[in-house]
């Protein structure tokens, strides 16, 4: 198809579909109103339940099996990525050169990377309080760890981040959230029921029964599966190089590394 | 029994996250061993559940029972079609895993257990998708389905093909989940609810002077669309034969025998219990919907696989042309058409996984699947033929395959002229299937010779295994010869099909309708006439070749399946609209 025909297909089409979709919104409910029927539910539904925060109390609580779906779509993600981004045939590793970073990046970078770690942990640890959560924090601090590469080099960010433990930690986090959805079907009620553990007090850190465990489940998760994924897209960038050649930089190192990725020279 | 519902998702997702987790120890036979047996007991679980399921199962995830008519939690369905279509997913992937056993070329390094997770993590997106009673819900396992489709799509990352398949996939789709989401976004604001019943109650309830509306119909058009592209049909499907055709063969075998179908299932799902009220589209405006967009998808399926040489791309039109079928039936909204695509669908799902495992075997000992480069070269293969044959006469719907018994009650359900329509298309798909087993397996007529610039040619294509297969291994070939026979007891089976039109009866109508579902001398006699018009085109197709050979005309039709994703996303926005215009009369007439 010419570009020409594609692109006059597109407006006549995309100019259809489109007044359909404004017709569509002229009959959505004003904004502003007072009729919130699901709102008004949940958050009768999470006050019940003492978590504070009704966003988690739909994510963890009431929701909780979306968030397993969810949670899983990363999951898939990060496996697909392992799979798609490994080293192809004609692929072959080489040792990245470190580069000069300046050195108010370095400072700055050595000085926020902590603050960053612990204020992920944070947002995961006050989910069911606050805004934020498992989802939210694990980002801040799965990115927090990538400062490293910005204020020192590739090689010491490697040493912080294993990427077969992430990998590995990942898994478990995903075990862990079926396990604690798992015990509900077993103590009778119901798959992901939040009904297995006090709910304490109101507005404080063990509050909401099962929320905080699931928050802390999908933190772990998403911090691995971010770190794992930045890991991979790092490493097609960085390393992995195309063709047969070989820069010998770092002799030793690249024996490592060639031991460790088997095969190479399209073998 | 219904607090086990869940459990058809996290049994594969536990058993996938534990191969993650072990997988860097694991040797790959413990890997392959694990997979096999996870999904066979998530199978094992559908299948008891299944004959659990009258009355239907309804479960509320986290507990959440309604308390006066409303509840926060999501909703699960197990009623017959639901835990139908989970356990046919799960039986595939078994029999996909069982397929793949030691079949890879070599697995990711220090990653032996990824595809075996991956497929599980497939099983339980499918099973979830399935048994989903929320729209949400729905949609959470349709992305979760469709990113581990792109991932084992792409798997075999050394062919340039695979990856820009995967793509095409992946983009088409993701563009669809898009507008899935935003007409459940419509359909929230409109009704403030997620599970599909409640939406529809809700809908009825806020018609304005009782019927639908610009709103309505727009989430309508959305939803559909989403589901339709899951579904492949025209003009949402040039992604399948791309992705099919270069997406490794037990994927294949998932992907076209269930997961396509379960885009149709999800129309009749969603159609069924969100706008089949007074408040949703006339029942009118969906026939003519889905009818136009069926007889279309039939047609172009049909003649676009015949004229494939690649044998991976020819199954996957016929799979396109079976979509249009299954559309047609379920377009009609009669009890016995329901009844009749429920059995079509799960006899085609085991004939078409058998034809790919054939492919996949021809693929991995030639080096090849052109119907062109293979001529006479597979003579050998006595077991293959037999089952490449046994298979195209089931396509194309010879009783007493089960392909057959639901054709016949589809197509007395549906009547006249679009009884033809699954005559014709169920004949060209097998006959051409047929045309590549009397060419390949036979060497039959005269050499064919290659031309047209614009063929996809399936030469030069990579085995999958580790090296060219000298010697076909056992599972390869058992795996299909149970999948067929799977099929042939869809139709043979006494009582089978009574079983399955009450459970699609008891979830459809409540089990007011009563339907009865039998061989009838008219269904055998057009189950015997497309099979005969089948085997009559291969014979005309093998002896004289120019007879029914590409003709001009149809180049313009083959150039739209170009490649270039821009062009798929044009026909995408196409259709959308399409669907909105043949779904109009019925919002202008409220």
């Amino acid at each position: 198809m010419s570009r020409r025909t594609r692109l006059w297909l597109v407006a006549v089409s995309g100019t259809g579909l489109a007044a359909l979709l404004v017709a569509a919104c002229l009959e959505l409910p004003p904004f502003g109103g007072s009729s919130h029927p699901y709102g008004e539910r949940a958050v009768r539904a999470a006050l019940a339940r003492h978590t504070a925060n009704t966003i988690a109390s739909v994510n963890f609580d009431q929701r909780a099996y979306d968030t397993l779906g969810e949670m899983s779509i990363l999951f898939a993600a990060v496996l697909g990525c392992v799979v798609l981004l490994r080293q192809a045939r004609d692929e072959h590793r080489a040792r990245p050169e470190p580069a000069e970073v300046d050195l108010p990046v370095r400072r700055y970078a050595l000085i926020v990377l902590p603050v960053a770690v612990v204020g992920g942990l944070y947002v995961i640890a006050h989910g069911q309080l606050s805004p934020g959560g498992g989802f939210q924090g694990g980002v801040v601090a799965a990115t927090a760890l990538h400062l490293l590469y910005l204020g020192a080099d590739y090689r010491a960010l490697e040493r912080v981040r294993p990427v077969g433990l992430f990998e590995v930690a990942d898994s478990l986090a995903v075990s862990a959230y079926l396990v604690l959805g798992l015990a509900g079907v077993l103590a009778g009620t119901a798959f992901l029921a939040n009904t297995l553990l006090p709910y304490g007090t109101f507005n404080t850190l063990s509050s909401g029964g099962n929320v905080p465990l699931l928050n802390a489940a999908i933190g772990m998760e998403v911090a691995c599966a971010v770190v794992v994924l930045l890991a991979r897209f790092l490493d097609q960038a960085v390393e992995i190089e195309q063709g047969n050649g070989k820069d010998d930089k770092d002799d030793k190192d690249d024996k490592e590394s060639e031991k460790e990725n088997g095969k190479e020279n399209g073998a | 029994m219904h607090h086990l519902l869940p459990l058809l998702v996290a049994l594969p997702l536990l058993g996938a996250a534990l191969l993650v987790a072990g997988g860097r120890r694991l040797p790959r036979r413990a890997a392959e061993t694990i997979g096999c047996t996870v999904s066979g007991a998530t199978a094992a679980l559908a299948i008891t559940l299944l004959l659990n399921s009258s009355p239907p199962l309804v479960e509320w995830a986290g507990g959440w029972v309604p308390v006066n008519g409303e509840s926060v939690g999501i909703m699960l369905i197990g009623d017959g079609p639901a835990l139908g279509m989970a356990a046919l997913a799960s039986l595939l992937t078994s029999a996909a895993l069982a397929y793949s056993w030691r079949y890879f070329d070599e697995p990711p390094r220090r990653h032996a257990g990824s595809f075996p997770a991956l497929m599980l993590v497939f099983q339980a997106g499918m099973c979830g998708f399935a048994i989903a009673g929320d729209l949400f819900n729905a949609f959470v396992f349709f992305e979760l389905m469709s990113v581990v489709a792109y991932a084992l799509t792409g798997y075999r990352i050394d062919e340039a093909k695979a990856v820009q398949g995967a793509l095409t996939f992946a983009i088409v789709t993701s563009l669809g989940a898009y507008a899935l989401l935003m007409g459940i976004a419509l359909l929230y604001a409109r009704t403030g609810e997620l599970a599909m019943a409640q939406i529809g109650r809700g809908l009825d309830r806020t018609a304005v002077h009782g019927g639908p509306d610009a709103l309505v119909l727009a989430s309508f058009v959305l939803v559909l669309t989403g589901l339709l592209v899951k579904a492949a049909a025209v003009p949402f499907h040039f992604w399948l034969p791309d992705a099919h055709a270069v997406a490794p063969t037990p994927v294949c075998m998932v992907l076209s025998g269930v997961m396509v179908e379960l885009g149709t299932y999800g129309v009749w799902r969603v159609y069924g219990t969100v706008f089949a009220g007074p408040g949703g589209i006339p029942p009118a405006d969906l026939r003519r919907v889905l009818v136009v967009l069926g007889v279309l998808t039939a047609v172009v399926g049909a003649v676009m696989c015949w004229y494939q040489r690649h044998i991976k791309r020819l199954l996957a039109y016929s799979t396109v042309a079976h979509t249009g079928l299954f559309l047609i039936g379920i377009g009609v909204l009669t009890p016995e058409a329901d009844d009749g695509i429920a059995l079509y669908l799960i006899a085609h799902a085991g004939v078409k996984a058998a034809l790919f495992a054939c492919a996949g075997i021809l693929l991995d000992r030639y080096g090849s699947v052109d119907e062109l480069a293979l001529f006479g070269k597979a003579r050998q293969l006595r077991t293959v033929a037999a089952l490449w044959g046994v298979g195209a006469l089931g396509l194309a719907g010879l009783p007493p395959f089960g392909t057959a018994l639901g054709k016949a009650v589809t197509e007395e359900a549906v009547g006249g002229a679009l009884a033809l329509v699954y005559v014709a298309a169920s004949a060209v798909t097998g006959g051409a299937v047929l045309r590549v087993g009397a060419r390949v397996f036979l060497g039959l007529g005269p050499r064919p010779k290659s031309d047209g610039e614009y063929e996809t040619t399936g030469a030069g294509e990579r085995p999958e295994t580790r090296r060219r297969l000298s010697r076909v291994p056992d599972t390869m070939t058992a795996v299909p010869a149970l999948l067929l026979a799977g099929a042939l007891a869809v139709g043979t089976v006494p009582g089978f099909g009574g079983l399955v039109a009450d459970a699609v009866n008891e979830a459809g109508s409540g089990g007011v309708v009563v339907t009865s579902v039998h061989w009838t001398v008219p269904g055998v006699l057009l189950g015997l006439a497309s099979a005969l018009l089948a085997v009559g085109l291969t014979a005309v197709a093998v002896t004289r070749p120019a007879l029914l050979a590409a003709p001009d005309r149809a180049l313009p039709l083959r150039r739209l399946q170009s490649g270039h994703i821009g062009d798929y996303v044009a026909w995408l926005l196409v259709g959308t609209t399409l669907l909105g215009v043949l779904a109009l009369p019925g919002v202008l007439g409220a």
